[in-house]
């Protein structure tokens, strides 16, 4: 970084006002008898963002806190970043060269979507069941697993699109079956802790499904031959294809994004399966029902609906969820009974990034964390270190999203202590 | 009884077990079967293919013990831990090995960390190590009694690197992908500075074990327009690493790439890295043509016992470094850990890499030569050489062997 001192002196100047903001927001809006729930998080935005010209009018004025201020000052706080980002380190690839940031956008946002639909499943079993699956990333593996074997093992040449279908059905059943035999004790009042038996009941999953796999599949990593290749495209012309550029595993858009095959096919098929998903949960019966139980168990019940069979239904669906994100992705990562592990870990800290439960903040938690760790990898400008904090960089953001608003983005109070039962 | 004759009887009783305890490393040791352990990694974030084809190796080397007779009469047992690539994986298994096990020596291991994790736990305890595949210079560089390798030394296989490198037509910058490991970093440090006292700069990329999305690093490299890439990677992420920058544009079929030493497994390699063609990769041992009759009969085994192509490197350095260590053994007529160092470091071992002895030691310190640390314990003959696959599926051993010019075979073919 060539001017550094800028860029850590504007760091210090936000923080410093980013906590002033958040301390004495908080005390002002108490003071005036007003919500709070969210002062501490805008104050400490609009420190940040526009330090004391924008806590004085905020302090003075004290709004109402609706979307505006819940949206402005962390945009604007993330922007005042990347300012004095840029006059800081001027050479900086993330400054100087439009086509990097461009590839790095789309990688962070193609990543991210994926990201996003695994976490989906997980927030999806925890809506409902109050339970949080550390089976989570085994489905996802199993996921990969099924495809792979069933496109070059089993049936050579049968159309991947019959193998990801299998993948879900076999997952699907996988789920429900576990379900049944071993999570339905928590609903029928059988179990004392049934938050630790939740952990250690899908650890046990975990463990047994992992080396199940490693006993029957070896050790070896592989990974399943791209399933569409791209057309051979030059458009708009042969001779200046400036708008797309594709060959069998890569498309180019305007001579600048550059985005692989197995990537882009995961990622669009991620946004179908989630489109159909929202259809389902808004527009079906069986949606509709899903949702309910998961904002109240005893109304939903009241109105007929079978509490027990959502239960399985959300935990298969959810597994399910996690591994068709396998099944794609097996084109594009070696696979081995250990994958599994890192997207897990992923999944939880979106979740709670996005709000225990909540399923539009799964998927926008991923995408953000999609989009921290490419302007990490691509930014920092030590190379040695700026992939090695690929992990961290999610975390960093969790941790100040937590302490700023400790229900997550999206958060809202989850019926404690529910797990299941009534 | 009288006072005199009960302090004898205590005095001759604590004699006797102190004389039991003392001897009682011994006992166990002689034991038969003869223990040896065998370190290999078999799990994730380790390299699980080649811990796999090490564990083969082990095994058939435990059958050729025992058919030539085992150790002072007795069989031998290799017990096989994994490691898991990870240091403390590492201290823990040689633990297990010495006090659970009760193994009298140890070979094998992969990975660098995994030696650096664990040799000092059997260094402590008197337990001979022969390290398979650890490269890091401060493994035999910390000159311990104990410790001895086959593999070559970190500093030297960077050399293959760089030296191979600064062949490449009109290279001016080169990118290094490394793992942040005590492989990756040592060793990406000493390419770079082989480069650099060729005129060639190089950036460094570190990614943590295990990663498996590298769609920003790749963009990353490809922003800085290098003309070579090096992937100091093992296990799969050298794999993902490489088709993730072939399928961006920037593979071994766009530009002169040396992907890791773990694309020696060609039929692995090509399932993972479908656009791998023309990749260069280091590979460290005897080239196959010059193979003796014994590397021969073990590749066959090999072949018919794991169902792969032909053996690896790392897996004939895990077969000998156990069977040297029973050739010590019946050497030294016991199984005493400083009768078998002495026995190691007075070894004419013919093996399948070659002729295995280690000129530096207790008897003569690598200073006497004016050598560095790391000559300690140290085999000084490994064969590394750069071999280029030439042609898609392409077995390795069929790959033409391109540098250096003693070994050579065929030429580079250098893309863009």
């Amino acid at each position: 970084m060539e001017f550094s001192y800028i860029f850590w002196s504007v760091i210090g100047w936000m923080v410093f006002w980013a906590v002033a903001g958040s301390l004495v927001t908080r005390r002002v809006y108490l003071r005036r008898d007003l919500d709070t729930s969210n002062a501490g998080f805008v104050g400490a935005m609009m420190g940040a963002a526009a330090g004391p010209f924008g806590l004085a009018p905020l302090w003075i004025k004290t709004p109402e806190i609706g979307k505006r201020l819940l949206v402005i000052p962390p945009l604007a706080a993330v922007g005042l970043i990347g300012i004095a980002f840029g006059l800081a380190d001027p050479s900086n690839n993330c400054v100087s060269n439009g086509s990097f940031v461009a590839s790095q956008i789309m990688n962070g946002l193609i990543i991210g979507i994926i990201y996003g639909f695994m976490a989906l499943g997980l927030s999806l079993i925890f809506s409902i069941l109050g339970v949080v699956s550390f089976a989570h990333g085994e489905f996802y593996m199993i996921g990969g697993m099924i495809v792979y074997f069933m496109t070059a093992v089993w049936f050579p040449g049968v159309n991947p699109a019959i193998a990801i279908l299998a993948a879900c059905a076999i997952t699907f059943a996988l789920g429900a079956a576990f379900e049944r035999l071993f999570l339905t004790p928590m609903y029928e009042g059988k179990i004392d802790r049934p938050v630790e038996y939740g952990i250690l009941i899908t650890f046990g999953l975990a463990f047994t499904l992992q080396y199940f796999v490693q006993a029957v599949a070896g050790a070896n990593p592989f990974k399943a031959r791209r399933f569409i290749d791209f057309p051979i495209l030059r458009l708009p012309s042969v001779e200046d294809p400036w708008l797309i550029k594709t060959s069998r595993g890569n498309m180019q858009l305007f001579d600048t994004v550059s985005i692989s095959n197995p990537r882009f096919t995961a990622a669009v098929m991620c946004i179908l399966v989630l489109c159909a998903l929202l259809y389902f949960l808004h527009r079906t019966w069986t949606g509709k029902a899903l949702r309910a139980v998961s904002q109240d168990r005893e109304a939903a019940a009241i109105a007929g609906i079978n509490p027990d069979r959502m239960n399985m239904l959300a935990f298969a669906l959810g597994g399910m969820i996690a591994a068709l994100a396998g099944a794609m992705l097996v084109q594009a990562f070696s696979w081995l009974p250990q994958v599994g592990a890192i997207p897990a870990m992923r999944s939880f800290v979106i979740v709670v990034l996005g709000g225990l439960g909540s399923l539009p903040g799964a998927f926008l938690g991923g995408i953000i964390v999609g989009l921290v760790e490419a302007a990490g990898t691509g930014c920092v400008p030590d190379t040695q270190r700026a992939a090695s904090y690929i992990p961290a960089y999610g975390m960093i953001v969790l941790t100040l999203t937590l302490l700023l608003r400790p229900t997550g983005l999206f958060g809202r109070r989850f019926a404690g202590g529910a797990h299941g039962k009534f | 009884m009288n006072n005199w004759r009960i302090s004898a009887v205590s005095f001759a009783a604590v004699a006797a077990l102190s004389a039991i305890s003392l001897s009682g490393t011994t006992a166990l040791a002689a034991s038969c079967p003869i223990k040896i352990g065998g370190i290999a990694p078999l799990s994730a974030p380790g390299a699980v293919g080649a811990g796999e084809g090490m564990r083969a190796a082990m095994l058939l080397a435990e059958k050729d013990i025992n058919k030539a007779g085992g150790i002072l009469g007795c069989d031998v047992k290799i017990v096989i831990g994994d490691s898991e690539g990870l240091p403390e994986k590492a201290k823990a298994l040689m633990e297990k090995f010495i006090t659970q096990d009760g193994v009298v020596a140890v070979g094998g291991a992969y990975h660098s960390s995994v030696g650096v994790g664990s040799k000092d736990i059997a260094n402590d305890r008197h337990i001979p190590v022969v390290f398979a595949e650890t490269w890091n210079d401060t493994i035999t560089g910390d000159k311990q009694k104990y410790i001895f390798r086959i593999a070559p030394l970190s500093s030297w296989a960077s050399a293959t690197l760089w030296q191979a490198a600064l062949l490449v037509p009109n290279i001016k910058k080169v990118a290094i992908l490394t793992e942040n490991t005590d492989y990756g970093i040592p060793a990406a440090a000493e390419t770079t500075k082989g480069l650099l006292s060729g005129g060639v700069a190089a950036e460094t990329f570190g990614v943590d074990i295990g990663t498996q999305d590298y769609s920003g690093i790749v963009e990353r490299i490809k922003a800085g327009n290098p003309d070579y890439i090096i992937v100091l990677a093992t296990g799969e992420a050298g794999y993902n690493f490489t088709q993730q920058a072939a399928d961006a544009g920037m593979g071994p079929m766009d530009i002169p790439f040396q992907a890791g030493q773990v694309s020696l497994e060609s039929k692995a390699y090509w399932e993972n890295v479908p656009d791998g063609n023309m990749a260069f990769v280091q590979r460290i041992g005897t080239p196959p043509t010059l193979w003796s009759e014994k590397a021969l009969a073990l590749n066959e085994a090999y072949m018919a016992a794991t169902g792969r192509g032909v053996i690896e490197s790392y897996a004939m350095e895990a077969y000998d470094s156990v069977v040297i260590l029973a050739q010590a053994m019946n050497e030294a007529g016991s199984t005493d850990g400083p009768k078998i160092v002495t026995a190691l470091e007075n070894i004419s071992y013919d093996g399948v890499l070659g002729r295995i002895y280690f000129p530096y030691g207790t008897q003569k310190d690598p200073s006497a030569d004016s050598k560095g640390d790391e000559w300690w314990h140290q085999w000084p003959d490994p064969a590394m050489t750069m071999i280029q696959y030439q042609k898609e599926g392409q077995n390795s051993v069929d790959a033409p062997i391109v540098w250096p010019d003693v070994y050579k075979n065929g030429d580079a073919i250098y893309v863009k």
